[in-house]
């Protein structure tokens, strides 16, 4: 409800001015910055050359930016399956009738720290288990008597994309997981009972009751893992760097490597700014998809 | 043993307790996965590294302190810790003044420019922090701003805005406009309206976005690494990364430097779990 008690405006100004004239300085300005430096070949910061569309063409034909890309949408595809599956199967097992609630609880909190953590401290404990000599993965191989397949996990070409996105998926899972219970508690148990006196089991009930119920909850869940996965960095850093070779760079990756190992900061930001176009248009499409659909429907 | 009844999906005493089974099993499998890392980590840090190659799971011997010690003197964590420390105090501190404002005026009052921005708080959405690394670090570095302890107060603020000032917004919306119509009326200026009434009222939105605040800031990483030249200045972040390349061979050395890192964080996650988890899933869900 807006207010008719309006202070004068010199009391307004003085509140919101100074936050905003922050904000702007330092969050909407770099923005335009970005945009408008992505034109310019940078000598050093204070020498700049402009050099018009040259930036955007060496872009579209760098193949680390279409491997980092490539590596990007893979993180993308396999986190929304990864965490949002996983997550909504926990959920629904969490949610069942036949749990004890506390201890439903009790698992709900543990599977939930993970997410409290930062990405370098997440990296660092996943580089003691994929580690050569004294990892865990491979002294479990060699326990098991499997020493035929003991590698260096994140030094594979073949197996470093996999081995780095276990861990972003691990421990993203509880997050998603608090954000489907909490919507799916919404849901009249009534419901439920209803459908079990029909004969509905447990699969059933999860794909024919609560999936649709909760449908616009976990169009928030792959919106918010899509553009989580577009920005992936801190994971990647740590556990690889980007290796081996440029076998798992991201963008955002490639785009600090440029800019500041390189110190090429005119195509290292024109990098970063196609992380945005990226961004925008993939969340733009998916979220048309459901509108498509619906107008399909309507024409039928 | 009994079977399934006729029309198949009624489950029957055994073929429930196989339910059970699986609802007990699985996520409790899981969540097993997620708490056993902290507790290896943590008895791993009394290990010495002979021990630690003879067998890694195992436990340690005897109490063995050598790691603690080697890193709190000789890598001097500690003063990590407190450059983190000091950077999110004052972080928090000054999320919670900025977007209680902003919060409060922008769902109180229509004035000019409320849409315009509203929607600039709100544009920190869609534009990731990497996609503004270069200007950033350009613009900090003509001012002199960056290399120093508070270089990434003022970035982390502003990317906190976005949800904090969203989830403020949405709270004062719920809080009758009479209260602060009635303390006009009895005399009360605007500023002390706002501060020993609304501000009080509002606090569980506040206390939401404290804890955000806290664990964004405490683990925030790519402003830091953009900013942070000198090694002093180093948050455990980027700090737990350079050791994490001088040092790898020394696994418990490293495993204890871990550890150390996540105690504050596991400290409060124990005691405020339900605030957290609250807090954390409201800022995502409706940021």
């Amino acid at each position: 409800m807006k207010s008719r008690l309006k202070p004068p405006k010199k009391v307004m100004v003085t509140y919101l001015l100074p936050i905003l004239l922050v904000y702007f300085f330092i969050f909407i300005v770099p923005i335009i910055m970005a945009i408008y430096f992505s034109f310019f070949d940078f000598k050093n910061i204070n020498v700049k050359t402009f050099i018009g569309l040259r930036n955007f063409k060496r872009l579209i034909t760098d193949a680390n930016v279409i491997i980092s890309l490539k590596n990007n949408l893979y993180l993308v595809v396999v986190n929304l399956i990864g965490q949002i599956g996983i997550a909504f199967i926990l959920a629904n097992l969490l949610h069942s009738r036949l749990i004890n609630r506390r201890i439903a609880e009790l698992y709900r909190t543990v599977i939930y720290f993970p997410v409290t953590l930062s990405a370098v401290i997440i990296g660092c404990v996943w580089l003691l288990v994929y580690d050569y000599d004294y990892g865990l993965l491979n002294w479990f191989l060699r326990v098991i008597g499997r020493e035929d397949i003991v590698t260096p996990w994140l030094g594979t070409l073949s197996t470093v994309m996999p081995c780095v996105s276990i861990p972003m998926i691990w421990q993203y899972i509880g997050f998603h997981l608090i954000i489907i219970l909490s919507s799916m508690s919404s849901i009249d148990p009534g419901i439920y009972e209803m459908a079990e006196i029909d004969g509905a089991g447990g699969f059933r009930k999860a794909v024919s009751i609560t999936f649709p119920l909760i449908k616009s909850t976990l169009g928030v869940c792959v919106t918010l893992c899509i553009s989580a996965n577009l920005k992936a960095f801190d994971h990647i850093v740590t556990m690889t760097n980007g290796g081996p070779g440029y076998g798992s760079t991201v963008l955002a990756l490639y785009a600090y490597k440029v800019s500041f190992t390189q110190i090429d900061l005119g195509y290292g930001n024109t990098v970063s700014v196609s992380i945005m176009v990226v961004m925008l248009f993939i969340l733009g499409v998916v979220n048309l998809i459901p509108k498509w659909i619906n107008r399909k429907r309507g024409e039928i | 043993m009994k079977q399934k009844t006729g029309h198949g999906n009624f489950l029957t005493h055994t073929g429930k307790n196989i339910a059970r089974f699986f609802i007990y099993f699985i996520p409790g499998l899981f969540a097993v996965s997620c708490i056993f890392p902290v507790i290896w980590l943590a008895y791993t840090s009394f290990k010495s590294k002979t021990e630690y190659t003879v067998d890694i799971l195992g436990l340690p011997s005897r109490f063995y302190l050598d790691n603690w010690k080697y890193v709190f003197q000789n890598l001097n964590l500690g003063h990590y810790l407190f450059n983190t420390g000091r950077i999110t105090v004052l972080v928090i501190l000054l999320t919670l003044i900025a977007s209680f404002i902003n919060g409060y005026f922008i769902s109180r009052y229509e004035f000019k420019f409320r849409k315009f921005i509203f929607g600039a708080y709100m544009s920190n959405l869609f534009v990731p922090v990497h996609a503004v690394m270069v200007p950033t670090y350009i613009l900090f570095v003509k001012l002199g701003f960056n290399n120093h302890w508070w270089s990434t107060i003022l970035p982390v603020v502003c990317m906190e805005l976005t949800t904090s000032t969203f989830l403020v917004n949405g709270y004062v919306s719920t809080v009758p406009v009479e209260l602060e119509e009635a303390a006009a009326i009895d005399g009360s200026s605007f500023t002390r309206t706002l501060f020993t009434i609304m501000l009080p009222i509002i606090r569980p939105i506040l206390t939401t976005v404290g804890i955000i605040t806290f664990f964004h800031s405490w683990n925030e990483y790519a402003y830091s690494l953009i900013m942070f030249k000198n090694e002093k200045y180093y948050t455990i972040s980027l700090a737990l990364q350079r050791f994490q390349g001088e040092y790898f061979t020394d696994y418990p050395r490293m495993m204890t430097t871990i550890f150390a890192c996540i105690f504050p964080a596991l400290l409060l996650y124990s005691l405020f779990s339900k605030y957290i988890m609250k807090g954390m899933v409201a800022g995502a869900v409706k940021g």
